[in-house]
């Protein structure tokens, strides 16, 4: 990453970032580190790689683009600091193979934050 | 100036955002109907219209008049309400907490379960659960976009109304035949009230009046 991304509340995008309306632009190919939605989750998506064929529609689906394919190992990674728990990547799924289970069933993967925003 | 008892309640955005207004005016009102001085602010400093977003709602109790009307924010709360127990995992909701303040959560789990998910359990003086959910298993949606302004549902019809009667237990604050005129779930209220679980630390004060449990 060379520049720095614009700090969050920030509404100036640069002229050379800037396109216009309905415009398709690249998927996201770093994580910034403000705005993490995790605690917005009360279940989290958990998937069994026995019963998924890999067919990607979770990372087309996902608003956050928290699902993303990683080749070496053929298994769908999860990114669960931006997750918020919206369940679209379950409804979505047509093989069945993610399960929404309570957050608290879990020991960590929220990041605990001192103010809402 | 009277010391002035505040009470912080942590709710999600739109699913939960009503349940968590009719805890705040449902409990102060029943704590002004003994005559005291009460503030309920709603929603400030948040994003209460995004689905599952933390918000909170606050109260103020005071025996004498609550002079400062412009700051809305509880930043030192004595009793902190969480109506959705996940929250405690993401939110430091402890932050500003009196010495010996209070944590209710609205949760079936065990109260040393719940612990382990509050790295800074040590400021606590007591922690109560009740299990709201279980015991109401509503949670009332208001889409009317009136702010509570006109509400055809009623306050606590909901998980508000066994939350609101922990809190009368735990924190003597108010009476529950007050709360009975003005919730409408009146049984969850009741057994909110008696079935409220209360663990006490050694930091516990009886700063708030006649803490029982």
């Amino acid at each position: 990453m060379s520049k720095k991304l614009p700090e969050f509340g920030t509404i100036n995008v640069p002229h050379e970032r800037a396109v216009p309306f309905g415009a398709v632009t690249p998927a996201p190919v770093h994580v910034q580190e403000l705005f993490m939605t995790s605690n917005w989750r009360i279940v989290r998506p958990v998937i069994d790689n026995e019963k998924c064929t890999r067919c990607l529609t979770c990372y087309i689906a996902c608003p956050d683009s928290c699902w993303s394919y990683n080749e070496e190992e053929d298994v769908m990674e999860w990114n669960a600091g931006f997750c918020k728990g919206c369940q679209i990547c379950i409804k979505q799924c047509p093989s069945d193979a993610l399960t929404a289970v309570p957050e608290l069933d879990f020991p960590d993967g929220v990041v605990r934050l001192e103010k809402p925003f | 100036m009277a010391k002035i008892h505040e009470i912080t309640v942590w709710t999600r955005g739109v699913i939960m955002d009503k349940e968590g207004r009719d805890i705040a005016s449902a409990f102060g009102d029943a704590v002004a109907m003994e005559g005291k001085h009460v503030q309920v602010f709603d929603n400030y400093e948040d994003l209460p219209d995004r689905v599952l977003v933390t918000t909170r709602k606050y109260v103020r109790i005071s025996d004498e008049e609550i002079e400062h009307k412009y700051v809305y924010t509880n930043d030192h709360p004595d009793v902190v309400v969480v109506a959705e127990p996940t929250i405690v995992k993401g939110i430091n909701v402890l932050k500003g907490l009196k010495e010996g303040g209070l944590l209710i959560i609205n949760t079936n789990r065990p109260i040393d379960y719940m612990l382990q998910f509050i790295p800074n359990a040590d400021e606590l003086g007591a922690i109560a659960t009740v299990d709201a959910d279980g015991i109401s298993g509503v949670r009332t949606i208001d889409f009317s976009g009136s702010e509570g302004g006109v509400d055809a549902v009623g306050v606590g019809a909901g998980i508000a109304a066994p939350i609101v009667g922990a809190m009368a237990r735990v924190t003597g604050m108010a009476k529950k035949e007050n709360l009975a005129k003005i919730v409408k779930d009146v049984a969850g209220m009741e057994r909110g009230y008696n079935e409220v679980k209360l663990q006490k630390f050694r930091k516990f004060k009886s700063s708030l009046g006649s803490l029982q449990g």
